[in-house]
């Protein structure tokens, strides 16, 4: 369970948001500006600060994120491994083809709530987060605060900053572990290639 | 104004203060027995023989019951889904505040750091059992897995930090712990089921009591009819189910049902009474029936303690056959003018003893079936009858000595009712409609099958039915009456003995046969696996490179190594102490006297049970127990058993009859019954019903009722017309107060009314062949006069 939720928000942060409003630029238009483009394709940085280690765990690879399909996680470095995300869950690429990740699955509140933050579905998220949007529409940062006892016991708060797109997402934990993702040179498609077409069907 | 002749047939008068004063005891008796409130009980279980031999076997179906008797889940939906945790809510709190439930459960409460402390201290128990293979046979592969899981971004970290799991033991162990069912807690804890698109909220509930308790399941069923408004009235959807609701409903029914069936024969009864015989006077016939009723009751209560409502509902009809001993001798009214009560009473009663007699052999024969249901509507029916026919010859003559003038129709009904046989037996002669008769049940008594099932027990309740089948299909909780019980002489060897079974098992699962199952080798490992892992960690220690990459202190793991190998063995017991084991506990049936002990293996969603045989083969100490495969199979023996007792009985009435009426009449009176019971058996299976164990109680009971009016006929006081119209109204006081139990819900009563129904009617079509000289048109005997 706190694996699901985990993973919901790490998921979340890559993506397009919603929610509260502000004066000039709220949650309705960082919503709809989130949504706009059909693909995004780019390169990510992860690193994972654990109090216990001296040096963060720093892995790089690229993500494809579809408006209408889902996510693409292709982790290169320091090991290769594929992740793919849809409203029928995670998957794994192994040897045989996408696999479901874990024996139990998540619920599928927890894929909805994760997809309509894709989709920039602004209930959803204040279901069980505070939302606060800074800024404006170039430069912009919204920070969730969970509302939920058993979502605090994971995260302190979730930060996430961008323009066009979403650009960097920050995780705290209570213990003062934290999770970094920078999205790089993300570039605007409006459709698939064929193999990722093929990725996001089989 | 009395004559001397009515002084001289005038009975003691001392019979009926005899008789008032035992009525008396009687009541005083029952007033003793009810003191402490009924002493009535509605578990189902008490009706049946218990198959279960042994007190391990027992517990073993005490801990399988208990969740079924006890538990209620309620799943909560709306569109709109703060609403729905909004109703939830108020739902929660309401059944908490009514006090009736030991555990009213919504979300977990997540005591996260008492997991944490069991996974740190526990993890060598608990890794699953290919997690240890693997980490075995490949401890490089097993770090290489660990670091895969660190660097994953969608797989958070686990409970247990990473500093005290550098390996991913406790991480591993987390993640492959089996979740049964599919209620997952939501991110706010909220236990939720998703199906099909749509998500439910589930509330699970305990209450303190079980379903067999008097007023809990009526209790329950009404915060849940609250509950199911509250949630309609706001457009949502609630689903429900448990033991307990099923309980209520057969309560309800079976009250309903009793009332209506009861006040619809009483009524119809009396309304009968009251038309042919004009006086208000003739009501006084159903004291019997009341007299019957208490005596029966008493006399259960006094053998086996209480008395099951299905005894009472059956029985409490059986004894409607008591109405026939005022009936047989009021009938000779017709004909008996002046009307002397005395007189008929005289006439008719070597019949009525005989009758009397025949009836009580037929019940008593039951009472020695292992069945206790059977035994104590046995046991009911004869004491009732006995507690009427007392009433009716020691009481009623003295209560009824007014002149009665019946109506005359009936008569004249009856007699035109023989003419027509007498005409229709001078065209085909009686071994020829015997012929066509043999014909009917040869091709329809193998049309009949005789199939049994506890499910005919409980009344038919479709909606029940289908929310516990949604909240089955939707929460994957989906509890099954089939278990494996595993014996062993230590806890290891039944933790080896339950994963040999469960691999089994697995195969079944993948096939699709079997939804899942709880074993106890799921939750721990045996301490020689455990050891067996201690000894292996020095390897992981070697293949830890790819950790030291990422800058982890060697000494660190060399920490770990050393916690992990000097962590004492964790025993079964203390696995299912914690927090964890909570879904495992109830399956350890622990030490027994001898040393032994002993677990469970509970199944979920099982397709057919004939996926399990065979299972076990091979496997010692291991045995399948199916309570309704062998309770179906203990109904089977039973009839077979009813049916040779009641052949015994029959011989018994057969020499019982010999002494009035020779072997020849003695036969006869006897085929009558018999061949009845045969003809409605073929009509069964010419209607496509099923002959179940009661459906067959109830055909015994017709020829018990078939021998009365086979004797009736035979010894014709009064006529063969008023022997008839005698037999009639019997034969339609008899099918008002057991016939209608035809319309009950409990397909194993309405089988009985029905086998009852048909047998009356045969009966009373072959009754007047009792007497031989009704069988041919030349010895036809004037009739009309006493």
């Amino acid at each position: 369970m706190i694996r699901a939720i985990a993973r919901m928000f790490l998921a979340l942060c890559l993506l397009p948001l919603l929610a509260a409003s502000a004066h000039a630029f709220d949650l309705a238009q960082l919503s709809q500006q989130l949504r706009e483009p059909a693909v995004i394709r780019g390169q990510f940085v992860q690193e994972k600060h654990l109090r216990a280690l001296p040096l963060p765990l720093v892995s790089r690879g690229q993500f494809v994120l579809a408006r209408d399909h889902g996510l693409l996680w292709l982790l290169q470095a320091p090991l290769q491994q594929d992740y793919r995300i849809t409203d029928s869950g995670i998957a794994q690429r192994t040897d045989s083809g996408w696999e479901a990740a874990g024996q139990h699955g998540t619920t599928k509140r927890q894929n909805e709530l994760f997809l309509a933050v894709l989709g920039g579905d602004t209930q959803a998220l204040q279901r069980d987060f505070e939302l606060d949007l800074q800024g404006s529409s170039d430069a912009w940062t919204l920070t969730l605060t969970p509302r939920a006892k058993l979502l605090q016991q994971i995260f302190t708060a979730i930060h996430i900053q961008g323009s066009a797109a979403t650009e960097r997402i920050e995780l705290l934990e209570p213990q003062g572990d934290s999770t970094l993702l920078l999205l790089e040179s993300a570039q605007i498609d409006d459709q698939l290639s064929p193999v990722e077409q093929h990725d996001f069907s089989y | 104004m009395t004559s001397p002749t009515d002084e001289a047939l005038r009975l003691p008068r001392l019979i009926p203060i005899l008789f008032a004063v035992a009525l008396l005891g009687l009541v005083g008796l029952t007033t003793w027995q009810w003191r402490d409130g009924p002493p009535v009980t509605a578990n189902l279980l008490q009706l049946l023989p218990s198959g279960a031999p042994g007190e391990l076997e027992q517990l073993a179906e005490k801990r399988m019951q208990e969740p079924l008797n006890r538990d209620l889940m309620l799943l909560v939906q709306h569109t709109d889904e703060a609403s729905a945790t909004a109703l939830a809510s108020e739902i929660t709190d309401t059944l908490t505040a009514s006090g009736l439930f030991a555990q009213v459960r919504r979300s977990v409460e997540a005591d996260l750091s008492a997991i944490r402390q069991q996974l740190l201290e526990q993890r060598l128990a608990l890794l699953d059992t290919a997690s240890r293979e693997a980490l075995i046979a490949g401890p490089e592969v097993f770090v290489q897995q660990r670091l895969q899981r660190l660097y994953n971004p969608f797989e958070g970290s686990g409970l247990v930090p990473v500093e005290h799991d550098w390996f991913g033991i406790a991480d591993m162990t987390q993640r492959q712990l089996p979740q049964p069912g599919n209620v997952r807690a939501g991110p706010d804890g909220q236990l939720l089921a998703e199906y099909q698109g749509q998500r439910w909220i589930v509330i699970h509930a305990q209450t303190h009591g079980d379903a067999f308790d008097e007023r809990l399941p009526l209790q329950v069923e009404q915060l849940v009819e609250d509950a199911r408004l509250q949630v309609e009235t706001a457009k949502g959807e609630l689903l429900a189910s448990g033991g307990l609701l099923h309980a209520a409903h057969g309560q309800r029914q079976a009250r309903e049902e009793a009332s209506l069936i009861g006040s619809l024969s009483l009524l119809a009864t009396l309304a009968l009474l009251l038309l042919l015989f004009r006086t208000p006077r003739v009501l006084l016939a159903v004291l019997p029936v009341a007299v019957g009723a208490l005596s029966g009751a008493a006399a259960c209560i006094a053998l086996f303690g209480q008395i099951h409502v299905l005894t009472l509902v059956l029985g409490a009809s059986l004894v409607g056959v008591s109405i026939d001993f005022p009936l047989h001798y009021l009938s000779k009214s017709w004909t008996l003018q002046p009307w002397n009560g005395h007189l008929a009473l005289r006439l008719t009663l070597p019949g009525l003893v005989l009758a009397l007699l025949t009836n009580v052999i037929g019940y008593l024969a039951m009472a020695f079936t292992p069945f206790p249901a059977l035994s104590q509507v046995a046991v009911f029916s004869a004491a009732g009858l006995t507690g009427a026919f007392a009433c009716a010859t020691c009481l009623l003559p003295w209560l009824l000595r007014a002149p009665l003038q019946p109506w005359p129709a009936p008569l004249g009904w009856a007699e035109r009712g023989l003419r027509l046989r007498q005409a229709l037996l001078g065209r085909i002669a009686t071994p020829w409609l015997l012929g066509v008769f043999v014909l009917y049940c040869a091709f329809g008594v193998p049309q009949v099958s005789f199939t049994d099932d506890l499910r005919q027990w409980v009344s038919r309740a479709p909606a029940l039915q289908e929310q516990a089948q949604r909240i089955g299909e939707i929460s994957g909780f989906q509890p099954t009456s089939q278990y494996f019980l595993v014996r062993a002489a230590t806890a290891d060897e039944l933790l080896a003995s339950q994963e040999a079974l469960s691999s089994r098992l697995d195969e079944q699962v993948a096939e699709g046969r079997l939804a899942g199952y709880l074993a106890l080798s799921q939750i721990a490992a045996p301490a020689t696996a455990q050891k067996n892992l201690q000894l292996a960690l020095p390897h992981l220690l070697e293949a830890s490179a790819p950790l030291l990459a990422l800058g982890v202190d060697p000494e660190r793991l060399e920490a770990e190594l050393l916690t992990l190998q000097t962590q004492p063995i964790a025993e079964l017991e203390q696995v299912l102490a914690g927090p964890l084991g909570e879904p495992w506990r109830p399956l350890w049936l622990g030490s027994q006297a001898d040393g032994s002990v002993a677990g469970l293996v509970s199944l979920q969603g099982l397709g057919d049970s004939a996926a399990l045989t065979g299972l076990t083969e091979g496997l010692d100490g291991i045995s399948l127990i199916d309570r309704p495969a062998e309770l179906n199979r203990l109904f089977a023996e039973t009839k077979t058993q009813a049916a040779t007792l009641k052949l015994i009985a029959a011989g018994l009435i057969l020499v019982l009859l010999c002494l009035p009426f020779g072997w020849r009449g003695a036969a006869r009176c006897l085929a009558v019954p018999l061949l009845a019971a045969l003809g409605s058996l073929a009509s069964l299976g010419w209607l496509g019903q099923s002959l179940t164990l009661f459906g067959l109680f109830g055909l015994l009971l017709v020829t018990a009722i078939g021998v009365d009016y086979a004797i009736l006929m035979r010894e014709q006081v009064g006529g063969a017309a008023v022997s008839l119209l005698g037999t009639l109204l019997a034969a339609v006081t008899t099918w008002l107060s057991f016939g209608l139990l035809a319309l009950s819900s409990t397909p194993a009563v309405s089988n009985f009314g029905l086998a009852v129904s048909l047998g009356l009617l045969f009966s009373f079509l072959l009754a007047p062949w009792a007497n031989p000289s009704q069988s041919h048109p030349q010895a036809r005997r004037p009739h009309g006069t006493a």
